[in-house]
């Protein structure tokens, strides 16, 4: 990928061990790093160990980490998207063994824009997980497509069709709730 | 760009031409402006405006806390790991200068040779100098 990365040197920093350079990248990325996992996962806590597991391999990896093809903030995004990954999987294995879970009888948010919210989540974690990703890669981490499509190891047409048909499925699935 | 292309992209990255590829903005921008440019983008702009309700939370400070106690940990190890291979190299070092020092004088110093005199407890300057070669010289 072209052009500079705007970590590099942060990360540099903070492989050589500098405390300064490791509060500068948490508080980069941590927020970033919980509302892809929290919009991919739709749990809170599960959210933030997947957060934490992925600042662990921060820690582990800086003072190697070299840019190669990719850049700091597409290698941390990858990470977080595999451990999200892992941790749908071990759902899906999960609820083939269990009961399915009964809908939350309990009332939305009064406001409106509390339950579009809520409506927006559900929606999200009804569609393809690969649609989910891409979507959340663009519209809520604000990737350009390449940055995204490399994220995603697929091309800027592959992303492309997966974004227009996630969209199209959260309409339809919202139109049905009636919030679109 | 023509209309089959502009709604395209309005389908895959919604209203907001920010979020739309570098490349096709410009060309974007001079579509939107037209009548079927702001029907199209106001189509997507409605998915837009319930996707932007979903608000992520922010960390709280446990999290937060937590994460950089980690790093503190890490950082730790790796710098007592540092320390203990720095050492290592050393000692390294040190035992790699006592074997060259080992070999040099193996090298440098010269075996003893055949002809060498080899100096014996009863050989002096004068000669055989022991008790016993006086008394044979005196019984002569």
């Amino acid at each position: 990928m072209k052009g500079a990365d705007p970590d590099e040197e942060l990360v540099a920093r903070v492989g050589a061990g500098e405390p300064a350079a490791v509060q500068a990248l948490v508080a980069r990325k941590l927020p970033r790093i919980l509302a892809l996992a929290a919009r991919m996962l739709g749990d809170a806590a599960e959210a933030e160990d997947v957060a934490q597991e992925t600042f662990v391999r921060i820690w582990r990896h800086a003072s190697r980490w070299r840019r190669g093809n990719a850049r700091f903030d597409t290698w941390v995004h990858r990470i977080a998207l595999n451990l999200c990954y892992d941790r749908l999987r071990r759902r899906r294995e999960r609820v083939t063994d269990e009961l399915p879970e009964v809908a939350d009888p309990a009332p939305l948010p009064d406001t409106q824009a509390g339950e579009d919210a809520q409506r927006v989540e559900q929606a999200l974690q009804a569609i393809a997980p690969r649609q989910r990703e891409a979507i959340i890669l663009v519209y809520y981490q604000e990737m350009s497509n390449i940055e995204a499509a490399a994220t995603l190891e697929i091309s800027v047409d592959a992303l492309e069709s997966l974004l227009s048909r996630g969209r199209r499925a959260l309409q339809m699935i919202l139109a049905r709730e009636g919030a679109a | 760009m023509d209309a089959k292309r502009f709604a395209a992209l309005a389908a895959a990255y919604g209203g907001d031409l920010r979020r739309w590829p570098e490349a096709e903005r410009v060309a974007g921008m001079d579509f939107a402006a037209g009548d079927m440019g702001v029907s199209i983008l106001r189509h997507a702009g409605r998915l837009d405006t319930l996707l932007d309700s979903y608000r992520a939370e922010a960390p709280g400070k446990a999290l937060h806390d937590n994460v950089l106690r980690t790093a503190d940990r890490h950082l730790t190890q790796r710098r007592r790991q540092r320390l203990w291979w720095l050492g290592l190299g050393l000692a390294g070092i040190g035992l790699a200068g006592a074997m060259a020092g080992l070999v040099l004088v193996t090298v440098v110093t010269p075996e003893a040779g055949s002809d060498h005199y080899v100096l014996d407890a009863n050989a002096t300057a004068f000669g055989d100098a022991s008790p016993d070669a006086e008394n044979g010289e005196e019984s002569l």
